[in-house]
C-alpha cells in the first residue's frame, strides 16, 4: 500500500524561501543604516561614532586578524559549553520537578526566585571563588542560561496527557525508558523554546562576563578596542556576536521544525 | 499462547477452574475517607480462558472505572481481582488494554511500529525481535506495511487498529477493551468489530470488552454481563450461544440475538 512515502504532502521538503519577507528585512536594514549615517552627519550622535562605511570596512579587516578568531573561539567555547550544560541540567531538573509532586511544591519558590535574580550580581562572588578563569565564565553562562530551559521543562512535563500515562502504566514501561521515551518527547515542544532562548542568553552572558572581567574573548576585544578608541572595530565585534546569535537561533528553529513535526500535526 | 476451549460450532465451555480472570466482591471508587465516592460495589464475575465477555451498561455507570480496576490502574476499595493464579496488585504482564480514546493512547512522536514495539522494549526485547513482532501485529490487524507512518497520518479507525495491534503484540492472556469503537463511524465500527471477532477466532485471545452499545455487546460476545445502578453491580448475565463465527446481518437477525436484546434493554430501562 502506502510504501512510497511516509512524509505527508504538506511537509515535503524544506519551507520555500519567502522573497517578500526577505525583501522587507533588507529594506528595514538599509533604512536603519541610513538613519545611523544621517544621525551622525546631522550631529545627533557624538563625533567619535564611526560611520556606516567605516564599520563595514572594519568588519572586513577584522576577519583577517588572528586575534579576532582567537577571541571569537574563546567566547564560542564558553557559550557553547555553558549552553549545553544549561540544557542538560535544565531538562533533567525540570522534568523531575514537574513530575515528582513533593519536589514541584518545594522547588516552585526557588525557580521563581532564580529566574528573576540578576545573575550579573553574582559575578564578584564568582571571581572570588573561581578567579578570572574560563570555568568562571562557563559557570556564569550556566547561571544565566539555565532558567529558560528549567522553566520550560517544568511547564512541558505538566503537559503529559493522562491517557498516555495510563497507557505507559498498563504496559509496565520501566522508569528510565518512561523518562526518555514518554516524558521527554512529550515535553520537547516546550523545552525547545527554552533551549532557543537559552542559546541567545548564553552568548550574551559570555560576552558580558568578558567585558566585565577581561577574561579573553570577544568581550575583552570590545573593551580593548574601546580603550584604543577604535569604535569601528568595537562595533564590528558586536556585529559578529549578533550575527552568531542570530545564526544559532535560526539553526535551532530549523532543527525544531524537523524534530517536532508530530507536534504541529497532532495539534491540528 | 492460550488455546480456545471451543467445541467447533458450539458455545465455549467454561469450567470454573479454567477461569483466567476472576473478580470477587470488587468495590471501586475515587477519593478517600469522607470524600470517598463508590462507583462499583460488590461486583463478581469470571472470564474463562478463550472466552469473549461483553460488559454493557449505561453511560457514566462506571465501565471505565471497572476496567481501570481490572488493569491494575485503580486499587480496589474491597474485594479482589485474580489473573492467572495470583491476586492483581497493579498493572500485570498478562493484561493488555485498548483504551476508549485512541488519540490519547498512541504516542504521536512514535511511528506505529515504535508504538507497538514500545511495551516490548520495556520488557527488554531486542530491536529486531520487537520490530518483527510489531510488523506481524500490524499484518494481523490489516495494516501491513504501514509501520513507518505516524498515528496522526492515519484515520481514527486505523489508529484504533494500531492500538489493538499493540495489545496483541504484548502477548497478554487477557485483552481488556474500553469502548474501543465508540469514536469511529458506523461502517468502520462494523469492520473493527469483525476484525476483533476474526482475531479472537485465529489467535484464541481472551477478551473482555466494555460498551454502552447493547447490539455491539451481544454481537461480539459469548456472554454479556449487564451492569447498572449506583453504585454499579452485575444485574444480569446472558449467554449468547453464537459460537466463534458471526455475521453482521445473519447474527443480528438471529432470534436469540433479538431475545437477548429485548431482555437487556428492558433490564436497563428499569
Ligand atoms: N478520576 C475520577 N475521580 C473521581 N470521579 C471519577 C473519576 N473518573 C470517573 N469518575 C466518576 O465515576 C463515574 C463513572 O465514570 P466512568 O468513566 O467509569 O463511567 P463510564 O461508564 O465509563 O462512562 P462513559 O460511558 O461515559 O465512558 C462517573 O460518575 C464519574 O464522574
Ligand atoms: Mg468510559
Amino acid at each position: 500500500m502506502a510504501t512510497t512515502t511516509t512524509t505527508p504532502m504538506a511537509f515535503s521538503g524544506r519551507p520555500s524561501v519567502n522573497w517578500t519577507l526577505t525583501f522587507q528585512r533588507v529594506i528595514t536594514l538599509v533604512v536603519i543604516l541610513l538613519l545611523w549615517q544621517f544621525a551622525l552627519m546631522s550631529g545627533l550622535l557624538p563625533k567619535i561614532t564611526p560611520g556606516v562605511p567605516d564599520i563595514v570596512t572594519s568588519i572586513f579587516t577584522v576577519v583577517t586578524m588572528g586575534n579576532f578568531w582567537v577571541g571569537f573561539g574563546y567566547t564560542l567555547f564558553a557559550a557553547l559549553a555553558g549552553w549545553l550544560l544549561s540544557c542538560a541540567i535544565g531538562v533533567v531538573l525540570g522534568l523531575l520537578i514537574g513530575t515528582v509532586r513533593p519536589l514541584d511544591r518545594s522547588a516552585a519558590l526557588i525557580v521563581e526566585f532564580g529566574r528573576a535574580f540578576p545573575t550579573i550580581a553574582l559575578m564578584p562572588v564568582m571571581m572570588l571563588v573561581l578567579g578570572a578563569t574560563t570555568n568562571m565564565k562557563i559557570t556564569m553562562v550556566v547561571l544565566a542560561a539555565v532558567w529558560p530551559v528549567l522553566v520550560q521543562s517544568i511547564l512541558g512535563s505538566r503537559r503529559l496527557d493522562p491517557g498516555i500515562v495510563s497507557t505507559a502504566t498498563v504496559f509496565q514501561i520501566p522508569k528510565g525508558l518512561w523518562f526518555r521515551k514518554v516524558l521527554l518527547p512529550s515535553a520537547l515542544p516546550f523545552i525547545a523554546t527554552g533551549v532557543r532562548i537559552s542559546a541567545s542568553i548564553a552568548i550574551l552572558a559570555a560576552v558580558g562576563v568578558e567585558v566585565l572581567t577581561q577574561v579573553p574573548g570577544l568581550g575583552r576585544l570590545i573593551t580593548l578596542a574601546q580603550e584604543a578608541e577604535r569604535w569601528d572595530n568595537a562595533l564590528a565585534y558586536l556585529f559578529f556576536a549578533g550575527i552568531f546569535g542570530w545564526l544559532v537561533a535560526s539553526l535551532l528553529g530549523r532543527a525544531e521544525g524537523r524534530l517536532l513535526r508530530w507536534n504541529r500535526q497532532s495539534d491540528d | 499462547m492460550s488455546n480456545t476451549e471451543s467445541v467447533p460450532g458450539g458455545t465455549l465451555t467454561r469450567v470454573s477452574e479454567d477461569s483466567l480472570l476472576r473478580v470477587t466482591d470488587l468495590s471501586l471508587g475515587y477519593g478517600e475517607g469522607a470524600d470517598e465516592k463508590r462507583i462499583i460495589e460488590n461486583l463478581s464475575l469470571t472470564v474463562g480462558n478463550g472466552e469473549f465477555v461483553s460488559i454493557v451498561g449505561p453511560s457514566g455507570v462506571g465501565k471505565t472505572t471497572l476496567l481501570k480496576g481490572l488493569s491494575g490502574l485503580l486499587k480496589p476499595k474491597a474485594g479482589q481481582v485474580v489473573v492467572g493464579g495470583g491476586a492483581l496488585e497493579g498493572p500485570h504482564r498478562d493484561v493488555a488494554v485498548v483504551f476508549q480514546d485512541y488519540s490519547r493512547s498512541l504516542m504521536p512522536w512514535m511511528t506505529t511500529r515504535e508504538n507497538i514495539a514500545f511495551p516490548l522494549q520495556g520488557r527488554g526485547q531486542k530491536k529486531p525481535l520487537r520490530n518483527k513482532a510489531a510488523d506481524e501485529a500490524l499484518d494481523a490487524v490489516g495494516l501491513g506495511g504501514q509501520g513507518n507512518k505516524y498515528p496522526w497520518e492515519m484515520s481514527g479507525g486505523m489508529q484504533q487498529r494500531v492500538a489493538i495491534a499493540r495489545a496483541l503484540a504484548y502477548n497478554a492472556k487477557v485483552l481488556l477493551m474500553d469502548e474501543p469503537f465508540a469514536s469511529v463511524d458506523a461502517q468502520t465500527r462494523f469492520d473493527l468489530e469483525d476484525l476483533v471477532i476474526d482475531l479472537r477466532e485465529k489467535l484464541g485471545v481472551t477478551i473482555m470488552l466494555v460498551t454502552h452499545d447493547v447490539d455491539e455487546a451481544i454481537y461480539l460476545a459469548d456472554r454479556v454481563i449487564v451492569i447498572a445502578e449506583k453504585p454499579a453491580t452485575v444485574v444480569d448475565v446472558i449467554e449468547t450461544g453464537f459460537g466463534t463465527h458471526r455475521d453482521q446481518v445473519a447474527t443480528k437477525a438471529d432470534p436469540r440475538f433479538q431475545d437477548a436484546r429485548g431482555r437487556i434493554l428492558t433490564r436497563l430501562r428499569k
